[in-house]
């Protein structure tokens, strides 16, 4: 526990200190200038001076973005800098860690996330999250997509609705087709909804997790990584499905595949060792002229 | 190296010397297998097969394998044959063999040779000491050999002697009288020396060296495994040949020779009919049967198994899913831990004492039913709570992050995960609790012979009542008997045998036969609804 403080008070000593950069300014002017970044579009999700501590362990700091609507926004950083962290306390999948706290504002659509009287039920149907490793249930590939909604009662397929005539078989039927296109999937299994989606192949089943978290209708989807277990040309019908629906939907993906967040980001947030967001901005801005000296080190590749 | 060249890829054994090796081994499992069937009297050892009498056979085939197995380690030794010996057959090997020798050289010291107990300690000593010298500090193929092929080739000359013969006792002198037959000493020295010499020949048919102590190690395992599934297959074998004739005492075959059985209102006569399990006992019975007491265990371990599936599933889903864990699930881990192995006779005293008086005061059947469902619930909790935490969090994080409940993910996604495993503890705990007799002796049991009148009849006891709770079941505080009850009063009291049973050892086999069909079909059942639940998982 004490090596793990004296750890993040040794980066916070480090980051203290004024860094130069590749413009000559300091690093509290690099993030002064980022803050004032203006993007096209309407803002969906804002973070203001976010904290998340695991126990002592300073995981975040004082993270300020607003992320826009419709577009991709791509988080990157070295191992251990809080990007999955942050993932997680946009759908506050961070309650589920005992240790976890959190402290700051997160907005959806000018809604403050981050207090009592919020309907977790209704944030998670808004903001869904596709993990790092596929994690399909251990059900068919209908029951896969039809869960969230029969869960949440929009679906009525039970017993007794089908004894009562309410079985909403056919709206199952073009919600699982729609999910599936929508994610790229419905040519390649649509003959074998009934089999058990664990035998499907590891792309097809980070691409059903997708059709499975559109399957509720969100408005953000975040993902975690979801490319990290697939071959090549999985990761680029991954890539391609991101860009697609980042047209209806506000699409948050941490990647450590810096081509790929060049290639499907609209946006770029850069996170650093200690939880700090260095620089956020254009893509294109990010990468070919990044103001932080620190941000130019880890994209080239100097550490990291 | 003895004779191969360093660094071959190719082990370049002759097909010949293999052969032997082999042979060998073959050979050593053939003794195995005979030892194990003249343990379990399969073979009478007194009596000869093709004129040659069985223990002379044995012991020329253990003089056969050993002398293969001296003649294999010398040759390699001297270069005859290409080997690859290690430079000691190791510790293990030396440890285990001088133990052998040391029990040897003593018991030839104090019961041949008549020495005082100091005077064979000392020879054991030297001959145990001898041995692991022998073992542990010559080359592998010399060390692994000699002393197993010695005590094969000894055992064996021994037996075709005829120094132990048939008819040979070994008395302890101890207090008890007790004595050791040569029925089961020869067999035991045989197992022995063929567990040994198969071991050595393995490895000398691998050419010693890291090859050879893969395959002796090899043939041990598969020997053992072998063995373990021959006794269960002896076992269950014994116990129908002995059964059958009791369970088939006047059984008919033909158009309405057996009882009624009705349903749905129709009434059809059986085509055949077994006394032994249609009927209860009664004096002007032909035949008396054990109806009662089929009816009675399968209802006990249904009754069971509805009352601790749900409540220990439950527990398992709190302590997994609820609570925080620390005291209170170390606590309770602790006590499930220590239910599950306290003795079933302490159930009963608890079921005698504390649910009998609470059931209208009589045995009965309900109070034997709870008996056994509180014996039945710790194990159900443990292997529930196994199998939900070995469900993995990615299902809970995934079904949380579509904002469903964790009542309803644990109902959906966590339960039919953990099924297998679930049913996997029931399966054990049923074959439990199907065979106990202590806790129903004191809860349940009423006479040894139970009417067939007095059948349990649970689902044609429910009654609706005028009064609350407006449906009742007199048969639940029924006394009845179950299988392993009968079978202990059976075989202790006699109780009514001899009157009224023509054979009463038959009588006894057919009940444990049956006894063991109604527990294997408990057991089967419950493989066939985790292979369900599992196919569901998978497919
Ligand atoms: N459940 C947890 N309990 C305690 N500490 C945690 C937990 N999860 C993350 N941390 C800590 O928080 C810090 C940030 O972790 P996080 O998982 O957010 O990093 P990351 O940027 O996603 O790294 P990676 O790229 O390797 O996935 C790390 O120091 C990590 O040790
Ligand atoms: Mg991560």
């Amino acid at each position: 526990m004490s090596e793990t403080t004296e750890t993040a008070e040794r980066t916070e000593t480090a980051t203290d200190q004024p860094l130069e950069t590749t413009s000559g300014e300091t690093e509290e002017q690099v993030r002064e200038e980022w803050r004032e970044y203006v993007f096209d579009g309407r803002t969906k999700l804002a973070a203001e001076d976010l904290d998340v501590y695991y126990g002592d362990d300073y995981a975040l700091k004082k993270v300020s973005i607003e992320i826009p609507e419709e577009s991709v926004t791509a988080l990157i950083g070295p191992s251990g800098c809080g990007k999955s962290t942050f993932l997680r306390c946009l759908n506050r999948m961070n309650d589920r860690i005992r240790s976890a706290e959190v402290d700051g504002s997160v907005r959806i659509d000018g809604q403050e996330i981050y207090q009592e009287s919020v309907n977790l039920v209704e944030l998670r149907k808004r903001v869904g999250m596709v993990f790092q490793s596929p994690n399909p249930f251990p059900k068919s590939i209908r029951e896969n997509i039809a869960y969230g909604p029969e869960k949440h009662g929009d679906l009525q397929t039970g017993l007794l609705a089908r004894l009562l005539d309410r079985s909403d078989e056919d709206e199952r039927e073009q919600l699982v087709e729609r999910c599936l296109r929508d994610a790229a999937l419905w040519d390649e299994v649509q003959d074998r909804l009934d089999d058990n989606a664990l035998g499907l192949s590891g792309g097809q089943q980070q691409r059903l997790c997708i059709a499975r978290c559109l399957s509720v209708d969100p408005e953000v989807i975040l993902m975690d990584e979801p490319a990290s277990a697939l071959d090549p040309i999985a990761t680029s019908k991954i890539e391609d499905l991101i860009e697609e629906l980042a047209e209806d939907y506000t699409v948050v993906i941490v990647t450590h595949n810096m081509q790929q967040a060049a290639r499907i980001s609209d946006q770029t947030a850069v996170f650093l060792t200690g939880g700090e967001l260095v620089e956020y901005g254009d893509t294109d801005q990010v990468f070919e002229d990044p103001r932080s000296e620190r941000v130019e080190d880890y994209i080239t590749g100097k550490f990291g | 190296m003895a004779g191969a060249t360093e660094g071959d890829l190719v082990t370049g054994g002759t097909s010949q010397t293999n052969a032997v090796a082999a042979g060998a081994v073959g050979l050593a499992v053939l003794l195995f297998a005979l030892a194990l069937a003249a343990l379990f009297e399969a073979i009478t050892i007194s009596e000869p097969v093709a004129g040659v009498p069985v223990v002379t056979l044995l012991g020329l085939i253990l003089m056969a394998l050993g002398g293969a197995v001296i003649t294999f380690g010398v040759g390699s030794y001297l270069g005859y044959v290409e080997t690859e010996p290690s430079p000691s057959a190791g510790l293990v090997a030396a440890t285990a063999f001088s133990t052998i020798w040391f029990v040897i050289g003593g018991l030839v010291a104090s019961q041949t040779a008549g020495l005082g107990s100091l005077g064979s300690f000392l020879v054991a000593s030297v001959v145990g000491g001898g041995t692991f010298a022998l073992t542990a500090l010559p080359r592998e193929d010399i060390g692994s050999t000699l002393p197993a092929g010695a005590l094969t080739l000894l055992t064996g000359i021994v037996f075709v002697t005829g120094t132990i013969g048939p008819s040979w006792v070994w008395a302890l002198g101890f207090e008890q009288q007790a004595s050791f037959t040569a029925e089961f000493v020869i067999p035991v020295l045989t197992l022995l020396c063929a567990l040994i010499s198969g071991w050595a020949a393995a490895k000398a048919y691998g050419g010693f060296g890291a090859r050879g102590r893969h395959i002796g190690a090899y043939v041990l395992v598969y020997v053992n495994a072998g063995a373990i599934i021959g006794v269960l297959f002896v076992l269950i074998a014994f116990t129908t040949l002995r059964g059958v004739p009791g369970l088939l005492t006047g059984f008919e075959f033909g158009p309405g020779v057996g009882p009624e059985v009705g349903l749905f209102g129709v009434s059809v006569a059986l085509p055949f009919s077994l006394p032994f399990v249609m009927n209860g006992a009664a004096l002007l019975n032909d035949f008396q049967g054990v109806l009662p007491a089929i009816v009675g265990t399968v209802w006990l371990v249904i009754g069971a198994v509805v009352f601790a599936v749900p409540l220990g599933v439950g527990a398992a889903i709190f302590l997994t899913e609820y609570a925080e864990r620390g005291r209170l699930t170390q606590a309770v881990e602790v006590a499930t831990n220590g239910l599950w192995s306290t003795p079933s006779i302490v159930f009963g005293l608890f079921g005698f004492a504390f649910l009998v008086p609470r059931f209208g005061g009589n045995k009965s059947l309900i109070s034997g039913m709870l008996t056994l469902g509180f014996m039945l619930l710790p194990l159900v909790l443990i292997t529930s709570r196994e199998a939900i935490l070995a469900v993995p969090d990615e299902y809970r994080d995934a079904s949380a992050a579509l904002g469903v409940s964790k009542w309803q993910t644990i109902r959906s996604v966590v339960i039919p995960a953990a099924l297998p495993g679930v049913v996997t503890g029931v399966i054990l705990g049923v074959g439990r609790i199907a065979g106990e007799t202590a806790p129903i002796l004191l809860t349940m049991t009423g006479g040894t012979f139970v009417p067939g009148g007095q059948t349990v009849d649970v689902i044609g006891g429910f009654q609706f009542t005028g009064a609350p709770p407006f449906v009742a079941n007199p048969e639940l505080l029924q006394a009845t008997t179950a299988l392993p009850f009968q079978l202990y009063a059976l075989i202790t009291a006699g109780v009514g045998l001899g009157d009224t049973v023509a054979n009463p050892a038959d009588f006894q086999w057919a009940t444990a036969l049956i006894l063991l069909v109604v527990v294997l079909s408990f057991y089967a059942i419950g493989i066939g609804a985790r292979y369900y639940f599992r196919r569901r998982l998978q497919s």
